[in-house]
């Protein structure tokens, strides 16, 4: 059986200043029964990135959630920040293709796309 | 602490259009729980602007420095357009440190994209 390996990763970029955002803390939630459970909890990297977030075993048809904590990584830039934390809710129907989960970040303001 | 604290707005980017009728729920973060203030359907005024009716009222006793929600059901929306969306549904959470400024918090919406921003 072919295995969709690596199936969701996400990434964050600090639009303000140009770079990845680096050490964001991403957790990835599922929706099951009638509640979330945590699935993981990673850092992004040098590169703003982060992927192994889930296992394609686990990455069934099913409702997803990924908080992002940008309040940590604006108090330690020393800045402020409108949001607190981020939260992304979105719906896997074919967990076959790849999701490319991203945000792209100021303090004031942020965008999200569905990236392949 | 201003008189109409809190406005928002829904556009839909791939129409050009407001998003009407999308429901949004307001909720503030208090004992480590968030408690909904208030649920309203978006509908367009004379002007052809957003609105929600009601929202100065129903916020005005509550906007104190806080933890806030605003909640879009998004999925209802795309469904009676007969369209797929990734996001069930939108949820901004924002801090209010100064409850006597005016926030303007809306959503650029389309199917596979949305983003957000404070304004005033």
């Amino acid at each position: 059986m072919a295995s969709n390996y690596n199936p969701l990763t996400s990434h964050v970029l600090d639009t303000a200043i140009g770079r990845p955002a680096v050490g964001v803390s991403i957790t990835l939630s599922k929706y099951e029964g009638n509640g979330w459970r945590e699935i993981s909890k990673m850092l992004t990297n040098a590169d703003g990135r982060v992927g192994n977030l889930i296992s394609s075993e686990e990455f069934t048809p099913s409702r997803f959630k990924l908080a992002f904590d940008t309040l940590a990584y604006y108090e330690s830039r020393g800045e402020k920040t409108f949001y607190p934390y981020i939260d992304v809710v979105f719906e896997i129907e074919r967990p076959e293709e790849h999701y490319h989960v991203p945000i792209l970040l100021s303090a004031f303001g942020y965008s999200t796309y569905r990236g392949s | 602490m201003a008189s109409n604290p809190l406005t928002s707005h829904v556009l839909d980017t791939a129409t050009g259009k407001p998003a009407v009728g999308i429901p949004v729920t307001l909720s503030k973060f208090e004992n480590d729980v968030w408690r909904q203030i208030s649920r309203k359907w978006a509908f367009q005024d004379t002007a052809n602007r957003l609105r929600w009716t009601g929202w100065k009222s129903d916020i005005i006793e509550e906007f104190t420095p806080s933890k806030y929600k605003l909640t879009f059901e998004t999925l209802a929306y795309y469904e009676g357009r007969g369209e797929k969306t990734f996001y069930p549904y939108i949820d901004v959470i924002f801090e209010i440190e100064r409850s006597e400024e005016h926030y303007h918090v809306p959503i650029l919406l389309s199917a596979y994209g949305y983003s957000t921003y404070r304004g005033s």
